[in-house]
């Protein structure tokens, strides 16, 4: 299947903005600013479409595009008057139909849209690639080096600026680590795909893990892993990659919402049939007279639950 | 401003004084020509109405809010620690308690050092101080609200702050949690000589535990002892209903008089 050329390299643009994206889409769920990522992902296609209707370079446009969005709306504080979501809203609204205007007045209209909506991982060349990677391991080390302090700047801002921390610069990183990972995929995903892989991984990973380790491991995971899945399936039933890879990120939310109170419950039922177990077997030892009995007293009882693990006299 | 007992304290005497100050935002004016002195060692609750410019003041004097004129001087190499309303806390990041308050010993640590033993030491000393060693491993969006506080009175704790800042503190908490925290804080000032700032909108609160007491009202703020300052005909004034202050076993009590209902 990852035989033919193009395969491989698809495979690993998606690992590379799988783990980039995924990383990112956390800080961007737990600050509940998941508009941000759309917005940068269609600002980034806006860039892209310019470039493509004067000549330009589309992936040096769409980033200077993506990272000029999340830094401007990274920044925007919500007013009296107008939520900071609502200004995402509008930019999403502007950044979207210029890109459709602007590739309508250029020729091959529908089919850019199309290109640029969904990207084509299977059309990854050379250079593109080796952004993508270079992205994702310098976004990797970020998180290696900073996570600590963008986790401050994310829990309580306030705090952390009282004791000195300048939050503003760890946000304006933050935000143009996002920018950067967005703008850099568009041109290889698409904008649907770049929306889809900072936010529904994270999210995912949030229902169905409870500590912050767990929640950005699991989010890279399956960052990586299902679009490679999806890369797959289309190879095999002949589906575009683009969207078979952000359905199955979206089945993944669902998934984790029902499966991860279903795996708790199941947990919780195993540890109180094994505290049972152990309330019995305390009952039965409070009258042993010394740890000697008592060890003899587990092992009778250990005996009794699981009979087919005893061990047989040898012969 | 208006003290009763004017001062002007040296700056050695003084973690935080604000000169001629006027608060508020864009073209709106809260405040003009305010100053305040917090001193070493003291216990300052402000308190007022609601909407009465609190949080302003409290934000200016954090430095989160530049003032609109004048400014805020802080004492060199002053630690200060802010404990700020928990609804302001985020609780979709799944936290435990003492990864809350290894945040605090982290933020003053040097950026790429890996958090130590040291660290660890401190927060767990920290927590045990709170009562609360137990729950390190519980996430904090878990816990109970008194139990919340605690744990983010131990992140102010572990960056060993010379003054504490506490937003509303005590609000949602029943009368045994709100007692144990204001115990605490009165024996962390006295054992330490921690400062302690506390804002909140709850009198009773600081009737008992602050030494000193800044009155915010619509035509100014007041700062001085706690009798010279809270005052019955003072409070009926600026709150509009009749404020009676007594004594119940030793302790201050404050009550507003019955009959005062609205008129629907």
């Amino acid at each position: 299947m990852f035989e033919p050329m193009f395969m491989r390299l698809a495979l690993v643009a998606s690992v590379a903005t799988g783990l980039s994206l995924g990383v990112m889409g956390v800080y961007l769920v737990i600050r509940r600013v998941v508009f941000l990522g759309l917005v940068v992902a269609n600002a980034a296609t806006l860039g892209a479409a310019i470039a493509q209707a004067i000549g330009w370079t589309p992936e040096l446009a769409s980033l200077v595009a993506g990272v000029g969005a999340a830094v401007a709306l990274g920044g925007v504080e919500a007013s009296s008057r107008v939520s900071a979501e609502s200004w995402m809203g509008w930019a999403y609204a502007g950044a979207s139909s210029f890109t459709v205007l602007v590739l309508s007045w250029t020729a091959g209209g529908s089919a850019d849209t199309l290109h640029l909506l969904f990207g084509n991982v299977l059309a990854v060349q050379g250079a593109n690639l080796v952004a993508l990677t270079i992205v994702a391991a310098v976004i990797g080390l970020l998180q290696l080096l900073f996570a600590r302090r963008f986790l401050l700047v994310t829990f309580d801002p306030e705090a952390a600026k009282v004791v000195g921390v300048d939050t503003r610069l760890w946000s304006l990183t933050l935000n143009l680590a996002i920018g950067v990972a967005a703008a850099t995929a568009v041109n290889a995903i698409g904008a649907l795909s770049t929306f889809a892989l900072l936010t529904l991984p994270a999210m995912a990973a949030l229902l169905a893990t409870t500590s912050v380790r767990a929640t950005f491991v699991t989010a890279a995971a399956l960052s990586t892993v299902l679009p490679s899945l999806a890369l797959a399936i289309s190879f095999y039933f002949d589906l575009p990659a683009g969207p078979a890879s952000v359905a199955l990120l979206a089945l993944s939310v669902p998934f984790a919402a029902v499966c991860t109170p279903a795996v708790a419950r199941a947990k919780t039922f195993v540890l109180m049939r094994a505290g049972r177990r152990q309330t019995t077997f305390n009952a039965r030892c409070r009258g042993s007279a010394s740890d000697l009995r008592r060890s003899e007293c587990r092992q009778q009882q250990l005996r009794e639950s699981f009979p087919r693990c005893e061990r047989r006299p040898q012969a | 401003m208006h003290h009763l007992f004017p001062k002007r304290l040296a700056m050695s005497e003084c973690v935080l004084r604000g000169d001629r100050l006027a608060l508020g935002f864009g073209d709106r004016v809260l405040f003009r020509d305010l100053s305040f002195e917090v001193a070493r060692g003291e216990i300052l609750g402000i308190v007022g109405p609601n909407g009465c410019g609190k949080t302003t003041l409290l934000r200016t004097m954090l430095g989160l809010l530049e003032p609109l004129a004048g400014r805020v001087e802080r004492q060199a190499g002053l630690r200060i620690s802010y404990v700020p309303q928990r609804e302001r806390i985020d609780r979709i990041i799944p936290v435990t308690a003492i990864e809350v308050v290894l945040m605090g010993a982290g933020a003053t640590a040097p950026v790429l050092r890996r958090i130590g033993s040291t660290e660890r030491d401190a927060a767990h000393r920290a927590l045990e101080l709170l009562g609360i060693d137990a729950l390190g491993q519980k996430l904090f969006r878990t816990l109970s609200t008194g139990q919340q506080q605690r744990v983010l009175l131990a992140r102010a704790l572990a960056t060993d702050p010379d003054l504490i800042v506490l937003d509303e503190p005590t609000v949602g908490m029943d009368v045994a949690s709100e007692a144990t925290i204001i115990e605490f804080l009165r024996d962390l000032n006295r054992r330490r000589r921690v400062t302690i700032l506390i804002v909140t909108h709850l009198l009773p609160i600081v009737l008992n535990f602050a030494s000193t007491i800044m009155l915010m009202g619509s035509r100014g703020i007041l700062q001085g002892a706690v009798d010279d300052v809270l005052q019955e005909d003072r409070l009926t004034a600026l709150y509009g209903v009749p404020v009676r202050l007594g004594v119940v076993a030793g302790q201050r009590t404050l009550v507003v008089e019955r009959g005062m209902g609205l008129n629907v």
